[in-house]
């Protein structure tokens, strides 16, 4: 790869942190070596391909850049997006492109030669210019001949991405593909450009237990292979050439994770039961069938929350009935007869669902067309993902959990639908399971005030606490000038949940949690206090979750609780578990807690 | 065909954003648009053609529009240059 003059200071990016751990090591960056590029001389005939082939890759670079403004416009704001529209007039210069074309007719030659030579022509005058503004376009260029080339090429080539020891991979997103030949014992972490906590990378490393970054921007233009790079998958901040006293730093952070890793293995084997023998539910929320393994390896006691929505937003199509009954097998397979899993139907809408439901612009879709009120006007899709799902009723213990329940009308409808479908299904001749438990989620106000009548129609609840938290203060926590007011501690929020709780016992119903609340350490004796069975856990916290569980008891939760329920305001509630945080759980203060409240 | 010039009155010049801005407004009409600083002409509908010219503050450059949409393309670049200076301002 040419060199630049690349300034070795300490450069710091942040990007969305989706596996903890912390790594320093040296950077690897995927796909880079492509850039070695041969010289062929070309048959008359072959020249009008070659120049299809330029076109395609391309058409091919554009499609990936678009992506991956959208991405950075989401993640970071259209400030730091703006960069990739410089980067799109680049690829379609007309004056560039046509320079190509032309050399690659008079000089017959392969396409990825001739683009690299017009490239680094355009580099070297920029390179002479007086204007650090205008030098550093020659990284941009170099990253747009960057993406071309290896277009061009093909991905015949990826076969030489050997891992030259421990190195930390980098990429623009990593596919599995692209990850096949890496010794995964020399995998030290990921960090991508695009991406989010469910792309390859981000799942690779979490069952690897390495930490990963997704987001970075243009982090492939600002580092090259062996390069010294330390990644922190707790903060989400990647730093390219660290001097050595932030090398020192993180060597001390890395030291302290080990051990706090390392602690919490040891409870692996054990259940989550208070000290004064309370046993509490501890299942994990996954996405995929990848994450059942790791989960079950940490002591998880089954799935608590499978989203099926993955399957439904990366096609064009919707998933056939075999497909996702392949996928839920999987699942239900590889979690056993021991332990349940619990398969929430498809909780889509928004802007996220229009190509498959027809959803027109809302003006305020949080409130619009979404969860379990699309069922009704799409009730093929719904029969097919229900099909799908009791076939794999025989494979283990399967529970159905129903998403955005607002009423008990909608639980109706929607037990109906399930016991028409059993019926149509045994009609044919399929296998089913006797028993399959049917839940809701408690999410919207208005199940958590009926806790009781919902409670009656089903046989669990389990409280989703993103969408609660956001109903409840009536704050969308993706805008900027009220995310300051989501607060899952605020007495309006903790009450609903202690009602809910106790509405559903009194109904005979077990009550579990698998909204983000219940993976926060902080939220744990409160929650335990309250009385809930389950908690389900983003597979990361599940040890640290069940180490909390395993010291306390359950008596001295119900009075914290209590007393964490007679205060007025989410600071005073925080800031009480924040100090019998420090105080019983000093050695367990490392996680997400770092960042989330500066400890 | 029309031409006309301008100073560059934006402090960092056209640099990566405005040249951006230059060439997709430029690119938006079908007469060919040139510009050209010191004897160095460009298309204005390439951003490596506007990046080369490394046209700073205060620099001196004129445009070239020639075809049917010529007025309303000269008076867009106008616009752009000095009465919006590249929204930087």
């Amino acid at each position: 790869m040419p060199k630049h003059d690349v300034n070795k200071k300490e450069i710091r990016m942040r990007g969305v942190p989706v596996s903890a751990g912390v790594a320093i090591g040296k950077a690897f960056v995927l796909g880079c070596n492509l850039l070695k590029v041969e010289s062929c001389a070309l048959q008359e005939q072959e020249v009008e391909r070659e120049i299809t082939r330029l076109h395609a890759a391309i058409e091919k670079a554009k499609q990936e850049l678009a992506l991956l403004r959208d991405q950075t416009e989401e993640l970071l704001g259209e400030r730091d997006a703006a960069i990739f529209e410089i980067h799109q007039l680049m690829l379609e210069d007309t004056e560039l492109v046509g320079e190509v074309v032309r050399r690659i007719r008079s000089e017959k030659k392969n396409a990825d030669r001739v683009y690299l030579d017009v490239v680094t022509e355009y580099e070297q005058s920029l390179t002479k210019s007086k204007s650090e503004l205008f030098r550093s376009r020659v990284t941009d260029l170099h990253d747009i001949a960057r993406r071309v080339i290896r277009h061009i090429q093909g991905d015949t080539d990826k076969k030489s991405d050997h891992l030259p020891g421990p190195s930390v991979v980098i990429g623009t997103d990593l596919t599995p593909s692209d990850t096949i030949n890496l010794k995964q014992t020399d995998v030290l972490g990921f960090a991508t450009e695009l991406g989010s906590r469910t792309s390859h990378a981000a799942i690779m490393a979490r069952s690897l237990k390495v930490p990963s970054i997704v987001g970075l921007g243009d982090l492939c233009r600002l580092i090259s292979t062996g390069d010294q790079v330390i990644l922190d998958g707790n903060a989400g901040t990647i730093i390219i050439h660290p001097d050595e006293a932030t090398v020192a730093d993180y060597r001390k952070l890395l030291k302290a994770y080990r051990a706090y890793v390392q602690k919490l293995e040891k409870c692996k084997k054990y259940p989550a039961r208070t000290r004064d023998g309370k046993n509490i539910e501890l299942a994990a929320n996954v996405e995929f069938s990848e994450e059942v393994k790791p989960a079950l390896q940490d002591g998880a006691n089954g799935i608590g929350l499978y989203r099926t929505e993955y399957l439904y937003l990366t096609r064009l199509e919707l998933p056939s009935e075999a497909e996702q009954f392949t996928e839920y097998k999987r699942i239900v397979r590889s979690v056993g007869g021991q332990h349940p899993v619990i398969i929430r139907t498809f909780d889509l809408g928004g802007d996220k669902a229009q190509k498959h439901f027809h959803i027109h612009q809302e003006a305020n879709p949080f409130l619009g067309f979404r969860g379990v009120r699309l069922y009704s006007g799409n009730e093929s899709i719904f029969t097919t993902q229900l099909r799908a799902i009791l076939r794999t009723s025989v494979y283990g213990k399967l529970r159905i959990l129903l998403p955005m329940i607002a009423s008990v009308s909608e639980i109706r409808y929607c037990k109906e639908m399930i016991e028409k479908t059993r019926v149509q299904l045994s009609d044919e001749g399929v296998e089913l399971a006797d028993e399959i438990p049917v839940g809701a989620m408690i999410e919207v106000p208005s199940a958590a005030i009926s806790a009781d009548l919902i409670a009656q129609e089903c046989d669990f609840l389990s409280i989703g606490t993103n969408d609660l938290i956001q109903y409840t203060l009536a704050v969308d926590r993706g805008n900027k000038y009220v995310a300051n007011l989501y607060r899952a501690y605020n007495p309006a929020v903790l009450r609903l949940i202690r009602d809910s709780i106790r509405q559903g016992h009194e109904q005979g119903v077990w009550v579990g949690m698998c909204g983000e609340m219940a993976s926060d350490p902080l939220a744990t004796m409160v929650l335990v206090g309250m009385g809930l069975d389950e908690l389900s856990v983003s597979p990361v916290s599940l040890l640290v979750i069940k180490e909390i569980i395993r010291r306390i008891e359950y008596a001295e939760c119900e009075n914290l609780a209590d007393r964490v329920l007679g205060y007025a305001t989410a600071d005073e509630v925080e800031k009480y578990l924040l100090s019998v945080f420090k105080n019983k759980f000093k050695d367990l203060i490392f996680s997400e807690l770092h960042n989330q409240y500066n400890i | 065909m029309i031409k006309k010039t301008y100073i560059i009155k934006n402090k960092l010049g056209i640099h990566a954003r405005p040249a951006g801005q230059l060439v997709k407004l430029a690119s938006r009409f079908k007469s060919s648009i040139y510009i050209c600083k010191n004897g160095n002409e460009v298309n204005a509908k390439s951003i490596m053609g506007v990046l080369m010219l490394e046209a700073g503050f205060g620099s001196e450059v004129t445009v070239r529009v020639d075809g049917e949409d010529e007025f309303t393309a000269i008076d867009a670049i106008t616009d752009l240059i000095d009465n919006r200076k590249f929204d930087e301002e």
